[in-house]
């Protein structure tokens, strides 16, 4: 969420001119040409359509499924709509990968994932477990219970909870913690806050929430409901967009830019989003902050405890981006040209290593996974990074370990590319 | 001393083959950073040492005086790390050890609730209890908090309160012992650190890292000139104590005293004495900017007539920053990867 810091050495540029793909490198697969930088660029924007069309797709069934609770607020109709979330979220987070390097994603993934968010701007919270960004003057602003708040001396007008309003609410006031939009914002509408603290369990937002008359719990239900229609109505207008911006066959998307410039900043956006999320946003922001100051604010899915699986389907999205290929959410495999294809051209041995530490990745996220989905006295992430929790921060640390390998050989295959990291004077190809 | 070693590098340079010399550059600038950081470390060790003692006799003996002494040994071990804070490679990185000193930004002011949480609980605070707290306990920032935090100091739990001196005296003691254990470790890593060429890049790194993290995150960020645009105190150093300006200086002068030197025999050997010349001129420039620039950021942040005066130090450190980690890295080859702060 936070764009602010994005240190500009860090940009990726083009060195020199790509020496892999000459006719002289050896090459025996059944395919029928080798791959080439373009041909893995153009892949790279199939696999970044469909797994936006799937994340697309699951917010559509995610916001039926919220109608659905909004018309008749059950039991059954909550724990449905909670089920839609939890889909959305495994395309969702595999997108990831796209973002770091590619602007238009970074510039536009804020209204639909940021995070942590100061939940006290959307509705009711419990005051003794509730910690907000410091001098955020939003932070218990309270939408769904205000017709006009007021945030940092200016008053605005509330009343009606449209998509276009809770879109402009973000960062209200300048807080980045002002999140009114996103899937966090429909998690916290639909799991409420989690007072479990390191203990097991997440929030417990009764569905009477959403009750009409008398039975409505904590006040402003329909306002309530009106606030998760809306929010989910805009996460699928925005998905919709940025489908559209992948698109094949036009001339106009971002998808036509990528692929009609030099595949090298191709080459260079796909190597960079693999870095930068596997080691600074996963490793870093998302896990070893969180546990080396045990803090269950800095859990990614913090309402619904469903964390484990965010960072299981980051770390898949840049295993995608490096493999090529795309499970479908509806079980179809989208394959094709792929980075890997490439650096084993050049280093067969650094290929296999990258490959092996990918695996490697995908294994320690996924005994967090299991950890977490454990049917017998199952842990949670919040769980796991408390204090003194010394199998919690084994299981933490072997995947924060894991990625930071990967993100070595994603650097040494940056270079085996002929793509270096210099300062950002250089070319001015820095994004 | 370095003029000397300057002028010695020169003569011996008019004599060997560029290859020869530059091994000899190299080897020549790990030694001066080797030793740059040791005096750097042992003065860590002198400032926490007298932090722990004051800490301890303030709680015995409350009183103007040794709260006095306290909160200056606080500022002037708190200003010692921050002069070796660039230093990310070595035994500074077993444990986590830099977040435990100093755990930053803190923007869910999970300080606070630690604190609230250890002082409110019946346990006694041991060493062990604040071993297992996380690095949000364990550094300058908890003792920030305790000694000059508004809301804080304004309550039942304020200093001297019995247990919040047993948190105060244990995180003390912490800070101390981490600081033995980093000198004793660099010490120990000496031989690795000198032997291996691979160190060359990675202290050159640590600086550029640095200063792009003064420039960004410490100035630009706070002062709004990036994301929203809006100004926010909260995200400093040491902005409950208003001493965040100080511990920019502090950095600066770090790398001025224990970077610069083995940064500019590298420059010399490569025949861009000018360009060394210039970083030493603008390591200067940065520092004219003090002890004018000595005020609370919340101050400097919403009175006009101070911000010009952030201003100005940001325009010297952003200059500085694109001498080190532009020119001097290109000139030397350094190539920067990604890193940790790389993310989010």
């Amino acid at each position: 969420m936070n764009k602010l810091f994005r240190p500009a050495p860090l940009a990726l540029t083009i060195a020199a001119a790509l020496t892999v793909g000459c006719a002289n490198t050896p090459w025996s697969s059944e395919k029928s040409a080798p791959a080439t930088n373009a041909s893995v660029v153009n892949h790279y924007a199939d696999l970044a359509h469909a797994n936006y069309e799937d994340a697309l797709i699951t917010a559509r069934a995610l916001d039926e499924a919220t109608d659905r609770l909004i018309a008749n607020p059950t039991e059954a109709n909550l724990a449905a709509a909670k089920e839609a979330w939890l889909a959305a979220r495994v395309p969702y987070q595999q997108t990831e990968v796209f973002r770091f390097g590619n602007a238009i994603v970074d510039d536009w993934e804020g209204q639909l994932n940021a995070w942590p968010l100061d939940e006290g701007l959307i509705d009711y919270v419990k005051a003794d477990g509730y910690q907000h960004e410091l001098g955020n003057a939003g932070a218990t602003a309270n939408l769904i219970a205000s017709n006009s708040i007021n945030v940092g001396g200016e008053t605005l007008d509330v009343s009606s909870l449209s998509a276009g309003l809770l879109a402009d609410l973000n960062e209200v006031g300048g807080s980045e913690a002002n999140v009114a939009t996103g899937y966090h914002a429909v998690e916290f509408l639909l799991w409420g806050q989690d007072l479990h603290g390191f203990e097991s369990g997440a929030g417990e937002r009764p569905v009477t929430d959403y009750a009409r008359g008398a039975d409505c719990t904590n006040g402003n239900c329909e306002r309530r409901g009106e606030f998760l229609d809306s929010v989910t109505d805009l996460l699928v207008s925005d998905l919709e967009w940025m489908v559209a911006q992948w698109a094949p066959d036009a001339s106009d998307n971002y998808r036509a830019q990528l692929t009609t410039a030099d595949a090298n900043q191709g080459i260079q956006k796909m190597l960079f989003g693999m870095g930068s999320l596997s080691l600074g946003e996963l490793a870093g922001e998302r896990m070893k902050v969180a546990l080396e100051a045990n803090s269950y604010e800095d859990e990614h899915d913090c309402f619904s405890d469903n964390t484990h699986n965010s960072h299981y389907y980051n770390g898949q999205g840049i295993e995608n981006v490096y493999s090529g290929t795309y499970r479908r959410v509806d079980g179809s495999l989208v394959t094709g040209p792929s980075l890997s294809d490439l650096v084993q051209q050049s280093s067969p041995e650094l290929d296999a290593r990258l490959n092996n530490q990918l695996d490697a990745s995908m294994e320690a996220l996924g005994l967090i996974k299991a950890r977490a989905e454990s049917s017998e006295n199952p842990m949670a992430f919040d769980t796991m990074i408390a204090p003194g929790n010394a199998e919690g921060t084994r299981i933490v640390n072997g995947a924060i370990m894991a990625l930071v390998a990967q993100t070595g050989s994603i650097e040494q295959a940056a270079r085996d590319l002929g793509i270096e990291a210099l300062s950002p004077d250089d070319a001015g190809h820095s994004f | 001393m370095q003029r000397i070693t300057r002028l010695l590098c020169t003569s011996i340079l008019a004599v060997l083959p560029p290859l020869a010399w530059a091994s000899d550059a190299n080897s020549q600038a790990r030694h001066q950073w080797q030793e740059g950081i040791a005096t750097g470390y042992q003065s860590l060790t002198i400032q926490t040492d007298e932090l722990d003692e004051s800490a301890r006799s303030y709680c015995e003996n409350p009183a103007k005086d040794s709260r006095a002494r306290l909160e200056g040994a606080w500022l002037d071990a708190f200003l010692a790390w921050q002069r070796v804070r660039f230093v990310d490679f070595g035994p500074i990185e077993n444990n986590n050890r830099s977040w435990q000193f100093q755990f930053w930004p803190d923007s869910k002011n999970l300080i606070a609730r630690k604190a609230a949480y250890l002082i409110r609980n019946d346990e006694p605070i041991t060493p062990q209890v604040i071993r297992q707290s996380g690095v949000a306990v364990q550094g300058f920032p908890m003792m920030e908090y305790l000694l000059f935090d508004q809301q804080f100091n304004g309550g039942d739990n304020s200093l001297s309160a019995a247990r919040t001196c047993e948190l105060l005296t244990n995180v003390a003691r912490h800070v101390k012992n981490n600081s033995d254990k980093l000198m004793a470790g660099w010490q120990a890593f000496r031989p690795h650190y000198l032997k291996t060429d691979q160190y060359r890049d990675i202290t050159i790194r640590a600086g550029m890292a640095t200063l792009e993290i003064l420039e960004e995150r410490r100035l630009a960020q706070p002062m709004g000139l990036r994301g929203n645009g809006k100004r926010n105190p909260y995200i400093t150093d040491a902005w409950r104590s208003g001493k965040t300006l100080l511990t920019v200086e502090a950095t600066v002068d770090g790398l001025r005293q224990f970077f610069l030197p083995g940064l500019a025999t590298l420059l010399e050997a490569k025949g861009e004495s000018d360009l060394a010349e210039r970083i030493r001129t603008q390591f200067g420039e940065v520092q004219q900017n003090f002890p004018g620039a000595h005020l609370p950021m919340a101050t400097a942040l919403t009175e006009e007539g101070q911000f010009r005066v952030l201003q100005s130090l940001y325009v010297d450190i952003s200059q500085l920053t694109t001498l080190v980690n532009d020119q001097a890295a290109v000139v030397l080859s350094v190539v920067r990867g990604f890193n940790s702060s790389d993310g989010d």
